[in-house]
């Protein structure tokens, strides 16, 4: 059976290694996910991810186990993601890719899914992608963490340190943003 | 649009974060309110289509390490150093010590440089003896005193040893075999204890010297360990950064295949 995380954390502060290199194989691609759509840069993502568990390592004695363990990890991230942009002064990025190569959408199709079906959400995507790099930094981040990451409204709020309803407030509002934005370039499932 | 036409409700109703009784006021408020029922129905479509945003699938392979730790000399146990390579190392510096005890060599640093000397060679020539003397004499302090200095008394005892013996041998008289027989026993006793102490003297000064010179082989060893270390962490991140090189060459030059049948 699977150690949870606060035995693995517990097993790290007392110096176990490979306890710790199970938590990154288990968190990696959340974080990098995280990071990927806030900053929308691959290899900064990645630099981003790395550094997150490095923080996290180094800091780890004194993580009390207040928070969740992946909550901690997603507030370093956030943290590291801020100072980027805020290092490079400006918006994230939304990496489009030129036209839609159906060579590349290929190897995405999954089986049940027709080259149209394809073709249609990868053109979703990059608009989504695209929309999201234009929002307020508070309800995209609102938004990564409802929708990607699965966190509770009172996990988002003790997070971001604010209200409960001004999370649900930031969700309204971008998932509203989206929806405009999404209808007036015709593209979406409403649009279906 | 109704009072209950809440954003806040309408949020947690849509990720079902609603307790039951709430949840069924809202959806009787929803059965009334056609505009949130419309908005209700938008922002499920705009989750459907926020899934569709998938990130790439990096290669992971970040894990963390222990770095070897190099430890400071002061607080390394013999046992921490002992290897081979040091055993081999401490060997020839008792070789070179024991020719060194053998051959007196002396170690001088002086304006012109480093002077080897050698006691063999300072005994050679009458020359070289009195300025070997003169030196010792020079540096007569006791604490420092080298173990190869002449005694000038002991040289005068010795002295005055031979010439009796060689008396005894002249003249062969009883008297005086006697009389030298007596004053020689007390000078041999006088002659071993004063031996014995040279010797002694002698031992601990190379016995100093030898762990000095052992020391300073295992600092050179250490050194020159961490500098090989360092080496082969550089050439390995060189190799590292050669193959990522390399992979992305190969990556270029796929989508360049792959890319070539679409422009015909």
């Amino acid at each position: 059976m699977a150690s949870t995380d606060e035995e693995l954390v517990t097993r790290s502060q007392g110096g176990d290694l490979d306890s710790f290199n199970q938590l990154v194989m288990r968190w990696e691609r959340p974080i990098y996910a995280l990071a990927y759509r806030t900053i929308g840069r691959e290899e900064d993502a990645r630099d981003v991810c790395q550094e997150t568990f490095l923080r996290a390592f180094r800091a780890l004695k004194g993580f009390k186990g207040q928070a969740k363990f992946s909550s901690w990890l997603y507030r370093i991230t956030l943290n590291l993601c801020r100072d980027w942009i805020r290092r490079e002064r400006r918006q994230p990025i939304a990496q489009a890719p030129e036209g839609v190569d159906l060579v590349d959408l290929a190897s995405e199709q999954t089986p049940a899914e027709t080259i149209e079906d394809l073709v249609a959400r990868k053109e979703i995507s990059q608009a989504v992608a695209r929309i999201m790099a234009g929002l307020p930094e508070e309800q995209r981040t609102a938004i990564l963490l409802k929708e990607y990451h699965g966190l509770t409204f009172q996990e988002i709020a003790d997070m971001l340190d604010c209200p409960l309803s001004t999370v649900k407030t930031r969700l309204y509002q971008g998932l509203s943003v989206l929806r405009r934005q999404l209808d007036r370039e015709g593209v979406g499932r409403n649009h279906v | 649009m109704s009072n209950m036409c809440d954003k806040e409700q309408l949020v947690s109703y849509l990720y079902d974060d609603l307790g039951d009784a709430d949840r069924a006021r809202f959806e009787t408020h929803l059965r009334s309110c056609p505009v949130c029922r419309e908005e209700l129905n938008a922002l499920r479509g705009v989750r459907a289509d926020l899934i569709s945003w998938t990130p790439p699938q990096p290669d992971f392979g970040f894990r963390v390490v222990r770095e070897p730790k190099v430890l400071p000399m002061p607080t390394r146990s013999w046992r921490a150093w002992y290897t081979p390579a040091a055993g081999l190392a401490a060997a020839a510096v008792l070789v070179l010590a024991a020719a060194a005890s053998i051959a007196r060599v002396e170690i001088h640093r002086g304006p012109d440089g480093i002077t080897v000397r050698t006691g063999w060679s300072a005994s050679a020539s009458p020359e070289n003896a009195r300025s070997f003397a003169e030196s010792s004499q020079a540096q007569a302090a006791p604490a420092a005193a080298p173990a190869q200095s002449v005694d000038p008394a002991l040289l005068a005892s010795l002295d005055r040893r031979l010439a009796l013996l060689e008396a005894s041998a002249r003249d062969n008289s009883s008297a005086a075999v006697r009389a030298a027989s007596v004053s020689a026993r007390a000078s041999d006793a006088e002659l071993l204890r004063r031996v014995r102490e040279m010797l002694a003297q002698s031992e601990t000064k190379q016995q100093g010297q030898l762990a000095l010179r052992i020391a300073q082989v295992i600092r050179d060893f250490d050194a020159q360990r961490v500098a090989d270390l360092t080496n082969i962490q550089k050439g390995m991140r060189t190799i590292g950064s050669r193959v990522d090189e390399e992979a992305a060459g190969h990556r270029e030059l796929t989508a360049l295949i792959l890319s070539s049948p679409k422009q015909k």
